[in-house]
């Protein structure tokens, strides 16, 4: 096991590496010049000397690759450098960010499980019934639905039409916790929902491979129910093949996360974002994507690791 | 494992010496085979992608309105004769900016996937052919692509070069060609180690013409369905761009400049929102199923 998990965070560190080198490249390929950005449009004729200073305290007149350590060497102790705009340090404006992400995140993946296992569980008790024919049609509709554009739909009927729900905005638990969830439910159900339709699907085939398992013959033939030998033996086996798949999913529902959360004006890293992008900000951008991207495989190697440590055969086979 | 039946019958185009492969047979006849292949759900993605795009195509000729023309008289028209899907905030008749729209988002997306296809076939396939160096630099570069959100990526290489139609293709199709980088090595390492190619490759032919001639018959099949699926992702790249303002401008109409309009006028008028995303469900459904269904077809005993 020892083994495996090493090359498995060998591979990743490595990873990591090319990443934050690809990242860095594209931000000074880039064409906009952090430092006419910090200036401003104000600094017109005569002020090449100031430009050439501030260009100096940046450090960005050193060769690239030193540059580059630099900034890793920032990176590693928690620096993320600054907000070219606001001067703000980048890791304190995404600290302020993360919670929000974090609890909308949170929040949509436990909705789309509560809606994704019993959709699932369901069409493979009853597979080619017409329920699991109608809920795989609708899985795979639910797929091809933009998450923002559902995120619109909910927002007009539930809060322009009805009336029952407010449209956008965010105030803290702490302050107003019903107004908070209120806040959050809408959101949360657009990103849940379109979260669940993948994750039922895979879940839905991953149990018809459990199904036909010796285990599972041997769990019903020692006379447990179906339902209590899916639960026991079945869903776990594929819960842990469908986590992978999710793990996969994660860098696209990114994606996702920055869409919804400027539609429902929720203060999160994906408005950060928006907002970076919107000021051309590359300082906040190159964190918030070195970040995002971090996190992405970091998820990746911690559900690896943990299937290894579940299924022996996965670590016995890869080394 | 799926308790579907298995057409188990359907020779796998590529497969050299099955009878009846593509080499057989008039083009009429294997077109009813192709048909034939597909199941209820993606006849319905192939007929519903047919009409989108002819329509998309045609938009010029069967468009009602200019798109950009403004009826000052009915501003928030529901759809009534002879607005039929209803206008907009200056009284543009919608059915004509959806259709220019789609049209746009078609021509996008399809940039996009040819792009991303020929720069990713060639990626994967220098990969594989040279191998050592080449093969990890290029490999590790689409690892490192591909562990970046991409559209984020997309998002920042947008602002930073902006966004005209020939960009946004651009762009969406370079981010795109790095999973079809590694699908075409895969593909080709596996055909690399079959026994035909290391016979054709014994008869002393040029590495290109092998590749030419024998090799990419032989991975067309799961480039092409890795197509539809880029095709579907490029769609709602743009969508999702041009929605935050950042790819197609108003007031030229795309699917996504039509989403942001229509969310900008939510409290005015609620269907002038439904109807592009309908589109882009209907056109991201239809691809997603093709793209299932052609993966099932080429190679059955590859399902999972």
């Amino acid at each position: 096991m020892l083994r495996f998990a090493l090359r498995r965070l060998a591979g990743g560190a490595l990873l990591l590496v090319i990443v934050s080198m690809v990242i860095f490249v594209l931000l000074r390929v880039l064409p906009g010049d952090p430092v006419l950005m910090r200036l401003g449009a104000s600094t017109s004729a005569g002020t090449e000397e100031a430009v050439n200073q501030l260009r100096q305290e940046l450090g960005l007149d050193a060769p690239l690759p030193i540059q580059y350590l630099d900034w890793m060497r920032g990176v590693l102790t928690g620096d993320l450098g600054v907000s070219y705009v606001s001067q703000f340090p980048v890791s304190t404006l995404i600290g302020q960010r993360i919670p929000a992400t974090l609890q909308l995140a949170a929040a949509a993946i436990v909705l789309a499980l509560v809606i994704a296992v019993p959709v699932a569980l369901l069409g493979a008790r009853w597979p080619g019934t017409i329920y699991d024919r109608l809920t795989s049609g609708g899985v795979t509709v639910a797929m091809a639905i933009p998450q923002f554009w559902l995120g619109l739909l909910l927002v007009s009927v539930f809060a322009v039409q009805l009336d029952w729900l407010p449209a956008r905005g965010y105030v803290a638990f702490t302050e107003q916790p019903v107004e908070h969830l209120r806040l959050l439910l809408l959101p949360a159900v657009t990103l849940g929902v379109t979260l669940a339709a993948p994750i039922a699907r895979f879940l839905r085939s991953s149990l018809a491979d459990v199904s036909g398992n010796l285990y599972m013959r041997t769990a019903e033939g020692k006379g447990l129910m179906w339902g209590q030998a899916i639960v026991r033996h079945g869903l776990p086996n594929a819960l842990m093949t469908t986590l992978t798949f999710v793990g996969l999913l994660a860098g696209q529902l990114l994606g996702g996360v920055v869409l919804v959360e400027y539609v429902f004006g929720w203060p999160g890293l994906g408005s950060l974002t928006v907002d970076a992008i919107a000021g051309r900000d590359y300082g906040i951008l190159q964190g918030v994507i070195l970040l995002l991207s971090a996190g992405f495989l970091v998820i990746n190697l911690l559900i690896d690791l943990a299937y290894g440590l579940l299924n022996p055969r996965i670590r016995v086979g890869a080394s | 494992m799926s308790e579907r039946s298995e057409p188990g019958l359907v020779p796998s185009p590529g497969d050299p010496g099955v009878p009846g492969g593509p080499a057989s047979g008039g083009r009429a006849k294997r077109a009813g085979r192709g048909w034939r292949a597909l199941a209820g759900d993606a006849r319905i993605g192939a007929l519903l992608l047919i009409v989108i795009v002819g329509a998309a195509v045609a938009a010029p000729l069967i468009s009602p309105f200019p798109p950009n023309q403004i009826h000052q008289d009915a501003i928030f028209s529901g759809p009534t004769w002879p607005y039929l899907l209803g206008t907009d905030e200056l009284g543009r008749d919608l059915l004509s900016r959806l259709l220019y729209g789609a049209r746009l988002s078609l021509i996008v997306a399809g940039g996009a996937v040819l792009l991303a296809m020929v720069l990713g076939t060639v990626w994967g396939l220098a990969a594989g052919l040279f191998g050592r160096w080449v093969d990890a630099v290029l490999m590790r570069l689409v690892d490192g692509l591909l562990a970046i959100p991409q559209f984020l990526l997309a998002l920042l290489l947008v602002a930073a070069l902006g966004s005209s139609v020939p960009l946004l293709i651009v762009i969406i199709g370079l981010l795109n060609a790095p999973v079809v980088a590694r699908l075409a090595r895969s593909a080709l390492l596996d055909e690399m180690s079959k026994d035909y190619a290391v016979a054709v490759a014994g008869t002393g032919a040029r590495p290109i013409r092998l590749v030419w001639r024998e090799f990419l018959p032989n991975v067309a099949p799961p480039l092409m369905v890795q197509a539809a699926l880029v095709g579907a992702y490029a769609i709602l790249t743009e969508a999702g761009l041009s929605f935050l303002g950042l790819g197609v401008e108003p007031p030229r109409a795309s699917l996504g400049s039509l989403l942001l309009q229509g969310y900008q006028n939510l409290y005015n008028s609620q269907l002038y929102a439904v109807w592009p995303g309908l589109v882009i469900v209907a056109v991201v459904w239809s691809l997603n199923v093709l793209g299932d269904r052609l993966q099932e077809v080429f190679d059955p005993r590859g399902r999972r």
